[in-house]
């Protein structure tokens, strides 16, 4: 005769412990994917119980990730070094320390994103975000497998995606056409595809150093974008954008300069992310919002402004009053 | 009981004469200086009153600014580029690696009361300066008024001219931040470039490597010393001839080559020249009131391996900047030397040539026109079509070369492409001059042959008769088209003066000579 | 007498009826008077930076209007006319000037020709002579330093912190600057470089995707995992070559926008730059560090004469 499995003993343990248990691992889970910030963030240190000291371990048990050419410099942005990593369900949730928390949105918005993602994005990036169009042929967008979710969230909430005109050279940034959780499905479901770093950055900008900061902006940020962030052209029809506009938030500056789109160069082991959180706290504060205690700025282009103010205000100015002093012939 | 007599105020007053207290204080320095006889010469020279006349003046009362404010500035200044960590009142540059220079200039922006006021102004004065200077001296290339007898004068104006640019350059760089450093590293590299002494002449101006620790000092005492000494030398040299030779006029009714029709010196030209004075002083308070200029402290301190984007020298070497940019890449590599000709003619060679055709002008004009005849009365300049043109064309290369330098910023502002910005001022540099030459000479021969250009044209009253036919009539002048003008005559002992009538009359006091009747 | 109405013609026509001008300009002086008050007001109570200056300058340009319009609308204008005596003197005048110069200067000395030479020699020796420490005190001569670098076989790599580089350090379409270790010094700790360090040894680190290639032929094995390194002294000028666009692979001077190729060898594809940016030879250390395996093979920077190709 088969095997009649003897009934389960109830008891306290059985009865109460474990689903209390499970109840309570799946709040603090659900806790840790709708708010990462509260476990792995402004207090600098997450639960115990979410912390490995071995991240690679725990990356590994996260699953699959795609960390290649991700440099283990420590504190520069990806999770082998981060000192807060939270994993759930073999996904990688959220990595971060004091100055960045670096998070995955939440899977629940992956079903969204799809949605989102054939609308707007399938006819330039292919249905499954590969470059690869229905009958095979290349895509005009590129393949967006592996950018990682920072990189998405960028783009979208820019504006600079969906492209404006797909034939320019470079996609400017405009009013964008989603909102910032729209942004966060499309990344959620492009992750989800083949996940990668960097995840959506959150900077904590509290105890940020601007003297720092405006040190590694000029040494690093300066060359295409000007000293004082104004922007201009760069070779062959591109360009580096302003960086006075203010509604230029310090989560895109950190995505900026971690995933480095299109020709701006990507800063990862270079820059540990105190670093990155110095320099945001920078352009949020004194690029976004000049004192410009001299007087007003003549748009800070620099001499050739001061030139023609000179020239025509006030070497013509004098002249007109040359004119009223002196006679005509 | 003394026996002086009792001093009232009428008898002090009477002992003084009948010029009061001037007259006697006229006698004591006559007793010691004997300025009675030039004195009365000097109140009595005549200036012509023409307007662009005083355009000279905006440069010199610029240069008494420069002088006042750059008094205050050099007693903050800390000229020496020691590495020290800044602990001033500007938070973003607290903690890092400055140089004293830098460092004390942000003082004096931020710690010294006024002090980003006068600094502002030194700096606005300073552009205003050169800029009248080559106002002033295209006034004088057109007008042809640096021919016999003031060859000299022309000659030390370029001369001031060249020593004005360098001083702003100087005078710029002297605060060590990273906008200025990277242009004093492009002028090490383009002296460097010089064939045979290049390499000699950076290492001994610089004292060695580049950036080291003597140059600041140098150019301190360049700027504030040596240049502004040899200024005021040539600025007195300058005003010296213009009085003993007199000023240039143009020509006119009661002008000629013998003599100078305006206004006295005393009172009315001194109380015009000083009132002027105020006012380009003004000019330059009122820029560094509201307008910032060369804000030093967003730039940051200099260091040789940091660089910004869309920087360019102040404007008055902004087109050595677009020669530089839209020169090709020529260099010239053999016989085991170098010579970086893409480097070497727009920087040197072209300046050079610049320069040289200024200070040989007077020359060649005498050449080429056969004329060496004293000059006191000016040419209009549509009366020398071929000078105005090629003054015109000069003046549009350097404007063309000073579009250039920010090929960045306007292909930015006018969304195309920087590779095609940069192609079309290789080509504009060379068509602009040539079409402003052709155009401007044109238009002199145009104006030449228009009788009464410039003038308002008498209306007309347009009528219509039954049969539908259109006439003109002239209408009637207007109230202002005729009116009396003097002749000249030289300054009267006294002008006779009536006390206050209705009105007064219109018979002339002191012009003996006659009144003329004049109509547009 | 004191003035009362003016009706010479020489005078302006404002002047016939001087109360109303008169009254213009004594508004305009009160008005200096009052601004520059102000100015002193705003000094001392330390408002606005420009509110000092502004009334400063308002002040200033209202004094120097009244004294100006005083000068052009009260003052007599004339025309008055004064005469141009000529310049030169008489001949009598020239040739007496001319002949003490030229009689004077002869002496009935045997030898006055001589000596005349020998004083000229002398004072152009000493013109020569004394131009020496004007000019050569000033520094040294240039030796070798427009040639050399600080880069040697085995200097290691370090950014702007003195940290060393490893193979993670950047991912492709990274770029850093990088100095030598040697020109790294420390002071009330922080961290400085030399001037030559900053000067001349400057360089761009940059990573391309795909791996190790080679720039040039004869280049083989200088750009470990995509590895490129580059001197950062433009050619053209000197000035930092800090201007990288990934997705062009081309550097970008800022100051007059040469632009390198960073694929083949930094040769300029665009502007006035003359030659490429010499490239800097990469391997590893055994400490898994990123170090030069050689020095430049040629002289950084703006070319000058004693360069030879």
């Amino acid at each position: 005769m088969r095997g009649v499995r003897a009934p389960q003993k109830r008891t306290f343990r059985t009865q109460v412990l474990l689903p209390a248990g499970l109840l309570g691992v799946a709040a603090m889970a659900s806790l840790a994917v709708f708010f990462p910030g509260t476990l792995a963030g402004a207090s600098g240190h997450a639960d115990a119980s979410h912390v490995s000291t071995n991240p690679r371990s725990v990356l590994k048990a996260c699953g699959p990730l795609n960390t290649k050419g991700v440099s283990p410099t420590p504190n520069s942005g990806n999770p082998f070094t981060s000192t807060n990593l939270i994993c759930h369900d073999g996904h990688l949730v959220s990595y971060g320390n004091a100055s960045i928390t670096y998070a995955n949105p939440p899977r629940t918005f992956i079903d969204a994103g799809r949605e989102l993602f054939a609308q707007n994005c399938s006819s330039c990036h292919g249905n499954e975000a590969n470059g690869v169009g229905p009958e095979g042929e290349a895509t005009i967008g590129p393949n967006l497998q592996g950018v990682g979710a920072a990189t998405v969230d960028f783009w979208v909430s820019s504006g600079r995606m969906p492209a404006a005109d797909v034939k320019a050279v470079e996609a400017e940034r405009r009013t964008a056409r989603l909102t910032p959780t729209q942004a966060l499905e499309i990344a959620a479901w492009v992750n989800s595809l083949y996940p990668a770093v960097p995840a959506v950055p959150y900077p904590h900008l509290g105890g940020a150093n601007q003297s720092v900061g405006a040190d590694l902006f000029s040494l690093n940020c300066a060359a295409c974008h000007t000293i004082t962030g104004s922007g201009d052209a760069l070779a062959y029809g591109t360009n580096a954008p302003t960086l006075e506009n203010r509604s230029i938030t310090a989560q895109q500056v950190v995505e900026a300069i971690r995933t480095g789109p299109a020709n701006m160069p990507r800063f990862s082991g270079n820059l540990s992310d105190a670093q990155v959180r110095d320099i945001v706290s920078y352009v949020t504060g004194r690029v976004q919002h000049p004192t410009n205690p001299g007087g007003f700025s003549l748009g800070g282009v620099g001499p050739v402004a001061e030139g023609f103010v000179a020239l025509l205000i006030g070497v013509g100015g004098l002249a007109l009053i040359c004119f009223w002093i002196g006679e005509r012939s | 009981m003394s026996d002086t007599a009792t001093k009232t105020k009428r008898s002090v007053r009477e002992s003084m004469g009948p010029f009061g207290p001037v007259g006697k204080i006229v006698d004591e320095l006559d007793e010691r200086f004997g300025v009675a006889k030039g004195g009365r010469i000097f109140l009595d020279k005549i200036f012509p009153d023409h307007w662009s006349f005083m355009l000279g003046e905006i440069a010199l009362y610029s240069f008494v600014v420069l002088l006042a404010t750059g008094v205050f500035l050099t007693l903050f200044f800390v000229p020496s580029t020691n590495q020290i960590i800044y602990h001033g009142s500007y938070a973003p540059l607290r903690g890092q690696r400055v140089s004293e220079a830098y460092a004390s200039t942000v003082n004096i922006s931020f710690s010294v009361r006024g002090g980003m006021l006068i600094r502002q102004m030194h700096h606005w004065a300073a552009d205003i300066f050169t800029g009248s200077i080559i106002v002033h001296m295209a006034r004088i290339f057109f007008t042809g008024a640096f021919r016999k007898p003031r060859e000299l004068n022309w000659t030390i104006g370029i001369l001031m001219l060249i020593l004005a640019i360098f001083e702003g350059f100087i005078g710029y760089s002297l605060p060590d931040d990273l906008i200025s450093g990277t242009g004093l590293r492009i002028g090490y590299s383009i002296a460097e470039s010089i064939p045979f002494i290049g390499s000699y002449m950076v290492s001994f101006l610089w004292g060695g490597t580049f950036p080291g620790n003597i140059i600041i000092p140098r150019f301190f005492i360049i700027h504030v010393l040596i240049i502004p000494l040899v200024l005021l030398g040539l600025i007195s040299v300058h005003l010296i001839l213009l009085v003993r030779q007199k000023h240039t006029q143009f020509a006119g009714e009661g002008r000629t080559e013998h003599n100078v029709v305006g206004s006295p010196m005393f009172p009315t030209f001194m109380a015009k020249t000083t009132g002027f004075l105020f006012m380009v002083a003004a000019a330059s308070a009122l820029l560094g009131a509201f307008a910032q200029i060369n804000p030093i402290w967003q730039f940051g301190s200099y260091d040789p391996s940091k660089i910004s984007y869309a920087v360019q020298p102040d404007w008055y070497m902004g087109w050595l900047d677009g020669a530089l940019r839209i020169m090709p890449s020529w260099e010239f590599a053999g016989v085991g030397h170098t010579v970086p000709l893409e480097v070497f003619l727009p920087a040197v060679v072209f300046p050079g040539l610049i320069f040289t055709i200024c200070f040989i002008w007077p020359a060649f004009e005498r050449r080429f026109t056969g004329d060496n005849e004293l000059h006191n009365l000016l040419d209009r300049p549509r009366d020398r079509p071929k000078r105005t043109a090629a003054g015109a064309a000069m003046l549009a290369l350097l404007f063309t070369l000073f579009a250039a330098s920010s090929t960045d910023v306007m292909a930015n502002f006018f969304h195309v492409s920087l590779n095609a910005t940069l192609w079309f001022f290789r080509i504009a540099v060379i068509v602009v001059p040539i079409i402003a030459g052709l155009v401007t000479y044109q238009l002199c021969r145009e104006m030449q042959g228009v009788h009464g250009i410039g003038k308002r044209k008498r209306s007309v009253i347009v009528r219509r008769s039954a049969a539908g036919e259109y006439s003109t009539v002239p209408a009637a002048p207007r109230a202002d088209d005729e009116r009396t003008e003097l002749d000249p005559e030289p300054v009267p002992a006294r002008i006779d003066i009536e006390p206050l009538g209705n009105g007064g009359d219109r018979e002339p006091q002191s012009s003996p000579t006659g009144v003329r009747q004049v109509t547009r | 007498m004191p003035v009362a109405a003016l009706s010479d013609p020489h005078m302006s026509d404002a002047a016939r009826h001087p109360d109303r001008v008169e009254k213009l300009i004594a508004i305009v002086f009160v008005f200096a008077l009052v601004m520059f008050g102000l100015a002193g007001a705003a000094y001392w109570q330390n408002w606005n930076a420009w509110t000092f200056g502004g009334a400063l300058g308002a002040g200033m340009f209202a004094i120097g209007f009244g004294l100006t319009a005083w000068g052009k609308y009260l003052m007599p204008q004339g025309p008055f006319v004064e005469d141009r005596h000529a310049l030169e003197g008489t001949k009598e005048e020239r040739d007496s000037l001319a002949a003490a110069l030229v009689e004077r200067s002869t002496v009935v000395v045997k030898r006055r020709k001589m000596l005349g030479y020998l004083f000229a020699g002398g004072a152009a020796v000493f013109a020569l002579v004394a131009a020496f420490p004007l000019i050569r005190s000033l520094g040294p001569l240039p030796k070798n330093e427009f040639e050399t670098t600080d880069w040697r076989a085995g200097t290691v790599l370090v950014d702007s912190n003195g940290r060393p580089i490893r193979k993670d350090t950047l991912v492709p379409g990274g770029i850093m600057t990088v100095y030598p270790r040697n020109q790294l010094r420390v002071q009330d700790g922080q961290v400085y470089f030399t001037d030559d360090g900053l000067a001349t040894d400057q360089t761009v680190l940059i990573r391309l995707p795909g791996g190790a290639f080679t720039t040039m032929p004869g280049r083989e094995n200088w750009t470990p995992d995509g590895y490129v390194a580059y001197s950062k002294l433009c050619t053209h000028l000197g000035c930092p070559v800090g201007l990288y666009e990934t997705e062009l692979e081309m550097l970008v001077c800022p100051c007059h926008q040469s632009m390198f190729n960073v694929r083949n060898g930094a040769v300029p594809q665009f502007g006035p730059a003359p030659r490429p940016l010499p490239q800097l030879a990469l391997g590893y250390n055994d400490q898994g560090y990123l170090i030069a395996t050689a020095p430049y093979d040629q002289p950084v920077g703006p070319g000058f004469f004693e360069r030879t190709t």
